[in-house]
């Protein structure tokens, strides 16, 4: 029966629990809503940056993580590639020489990263052909054609046609300069990347530096997420020579990345919370000050402490969990239909891109988000209801009933 | 036999203020079956009185024995339970949970005090019957007029058999009928089952009605009679 007054007695100042049960379910909403997108933008991130730039494991001679200096290459860049390949695992692999150096054109001149890449199986690892904006893709019968990025190409006023000069340094230590000529330019999600890298073919890359068949750079992406421990395992195991990481060690800030959007997600349930906590508190003082006298004569019949303060927890844990199905359906819902059509940020992505990120974000959740919100909410509620029943044992009967 | 002793009771309210001495030694026997009315001027300390051989309060000074325990050394939680077993209450107003029906009401006690559903089914309608109201079981008290919700509330205070049943001014929100109604009902219940009933009144045609009148003063007995 006590569930039946909890119940029957929420609904007595009907307004006052539907604004209460409307503030905790946004804030479940809200909730659900920031995380669902601040997952969506790392997914998003983490997606980029595997598909575009990373792929999921990378092979260097341990050297070149050192110095990223030309010198520091793997040999029989094609044995290694075809090796890579053979993995049941591997979806592709290609292997790229890689050089830094200037870009000198008759505007002015960028330092650069030089990818020397093959063009049929890079396109498979990096989809660099699909990323094209203008012009073409490499075309394996003519030599010395670079592809440039599209915020380059507008900083250096490059064309189409362009003549660019490369400088850099040779296997044996001379500086080589050496023309190409743009036939396409590039757009990742990535403008700081875009910014600071140009596609040249492996072959004139190698034929340049002065040493057939080498790389610098194996990259892999495998079919799934969960086959990237036991193919890195296996392959530090067969190849000692080289270094074997995968994505989060070679790029570092995706996890920091992570663990920060993490905490910056708990610091907001805890504020909304924080927040509920308050209304709860003030919604519970009110129905208990305004029942007073009933509560006194309730105590008068009869019902000890323990029960009063086990009404007035119930009838603020009825009001969250009649809230809290309510906020998830609609936080559910929201995601549901963000996740599917996405929600687009262009107007706002300037800033996104130097980072990296899509513009258009879809909000993702795990679910245990839900379980988590669920017991933020009772948690919250309980706390909420602490010291207005409190209050409400605390009254004498004698005395609650005698004010008029 | 002595259901109630209550032997030199004082009550000093404010004691660190302007202390108010609402009863100035008081002594009390009541018995088994007695059907008594505390009558006085306003601020004589009926109330105050009431209170203090209900359980809601403790006397400053003095004891209180309920069916021989002496109730003044309780503390809150054992006197919360002191009441629920042995003391029915009736009070002027407020003495329904708004939102249960009449018979939930009459229930509530039995329910406080683990009686089966069975039991409590039966014994609230037996006693909503008992005080007239066996077509009102399921009506709340704001559908009730003032006359029915304090039979009600006189069915709920013996619902857990209670020892005696307190009632402080029980007719003092009713018109006249409605008060003749409710004496009619306690006393029938006084006589034919033998409840003890102790009420406190302004209301002459209510004093009319006790068997034995206790008169206060100032916090003391002036007079005592019982009528035969
Ligand atoms: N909680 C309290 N604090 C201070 N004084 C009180 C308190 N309760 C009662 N009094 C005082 O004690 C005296 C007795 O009060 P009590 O309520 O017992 O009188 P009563 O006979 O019931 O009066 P009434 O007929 O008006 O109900 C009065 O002077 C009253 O003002
Ligand atoms: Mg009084």
């Amino acid at each position: 029966m006590i569930f039946k007054i909890a119940w029957r007695n929420i609904w007595r100042s009907r307004t006052r629990s539907i604004v209460v049960i409307l503030a905790v379910m946004i804030g479940i909403w809200a909730v659900i809503f920031m995380l669902s997108f601040s997952n969506g933008m790392i997914e998003s991130y983490i997606d980029n940056a595997i598909e575009n730039q990373i792929s999921h494991i990378q092979l260097h001679n341990p050297d070149f993580k050192k110095d990223q200096e030309s010198q520091y290459f793997i040999e029989n860049a094609s044995g290694l590639e075809d090796d890579l390949r053979s993995q049941v695992e591997v979806e592709s692999a290609t292997v790229r020489s890689l050089a830094t150096g200037m870009l000198t054109t008759s505007k002015g001149q960028r330092g650069v990263q030089i990818r020397g890449v093959q063009p049929t199986s890079e396109a498979s690892v990096t989809k660099l052909d699909q990323k094209l904006v203008e012009g073409e893709y490499f075309d394996p019968e003519t030599d010395n054609r670079i592809l440039v990025g599209k915020s380059l190409s507008e900083e250096l006023n490059l064309k189409i046609r362009s003549k660019v000069v490369l400088a850099f340094q040779s296997l044996d230590g001379e500086i080589i300069y050496a023309a190409f000529r743009v036939i396409g330019m590039y757009e990742t999600d990535n403008n700081a990347y875009d910014e600071s890298n140009v596609f040249v073919t492996q072959q004139d890359l190698n034929r340049l530096l002065g040493k057939e068949n080498i790389g610098h750079e194996a990259a892999i992406l495998l079919h799934s997420l969960d086959e990237i421990d036991p193919v890195q395992s296996r392959l530090t195991e067969s190849r000692p020579d080289l270094l074997v990481e995968n994505y989060a060690e070679i790029s570092p800030e995706i996890e920091l990345f992570n663990t920060q959007m993490q905490m910056s997600s708990t610091i907001i349930i805890v504020i909304v919370m924080l927040a509920l906590i308050f209304g709860i508190i003030n919604t519970m003082l009110m129905a208990v000050l305004e029942r007073y006298k009933e509560l006194g004569m309730l105590m008068a019949v009869g019902m000890n402490k323990v029960r009063v303060f086990f009404m007035i927890v119930l009838e603020t844990l009825m009001l969250g969990l009649i809230a809290l199905p309510l906020g998830m359906g609609l936080g559910y819902g929201t995601v549901s239909y963000l996740s599917k059509y996405g929600l687009d940020l262009s107007t706002y992505s300037e800033g996104m891109q130097e980072f990296g990120m899509s513009e258009i974000v879809y909000p993702t959740v795990n679910s245990g988000l839900y379980i988590q919100l669920g017991l933020a909410v009772l948690i919250t509620a309980l706390l909420g209801s602490i010291y207005p029943a409190f209050k409400a044992i605390r009254l004498r009967p004698v005395e609650a009933m005698r004010k008029v | 036999m002595n259901i109630i002793e209550a032997t030199g009771i004082e009550k000093v309210y404010n004691p660190n203020k302007i202390a108010v001495h609402a009863l100035n030694g008081v002594d009390l026997t009541i018995e088994q079956g007695e059907f008594t009315a505390i009558v006085g001027p306003s601020g004589s300390g009926k109330t105050t009185l009431l209170n203090i051989i209900g359980g809601l309060d403790h006397p400053t000074a003095g004891s209180v024995k309920v069916e021989g325990t002496d109730i003044s050394t309780l503390n809150d939680n054992q006197l919360i339970d002191f009441r629920k077993e042995h003391i029915g209450f009736v009070f002027q107003a407020y003495n329904l949970i708004p939102v249960l029906t009449a018979k939930e009401n009459v229930e509530f006690v039995m329910l406080l005090q683990k009686r089966s559903q069975q039991e409590r089914e039966t014994r609230s309608m037996e006693l909503l019957r008992a005080v007239g109201l066996e077509d009102q079981v399921n009506k709340r008290p704001s559908q009730l007029s003032g006359g029915q919700q304090q039979r009600v509330a006189v069915a709920r205070a013996l619902a857990p058999k209670p020892t005696f049943v307190m009632a402080d001014e029980p007719t003092a929100n009713l018109d006249s009928k409605s008060t003749a109604n409710l004496l009619d009902i306690m006393a029938r219940l006084n006589k034919e089952e033998n409840i003890t009933f102790l009420f406190s009144t302004h209301d002459q045609r209510v004093i009319d009605r006790a068997r034995r009148v206790v008169t206060l003063v100032d916090g003391r007995i002036e007079t005592d009679e019982t009528k035969f």
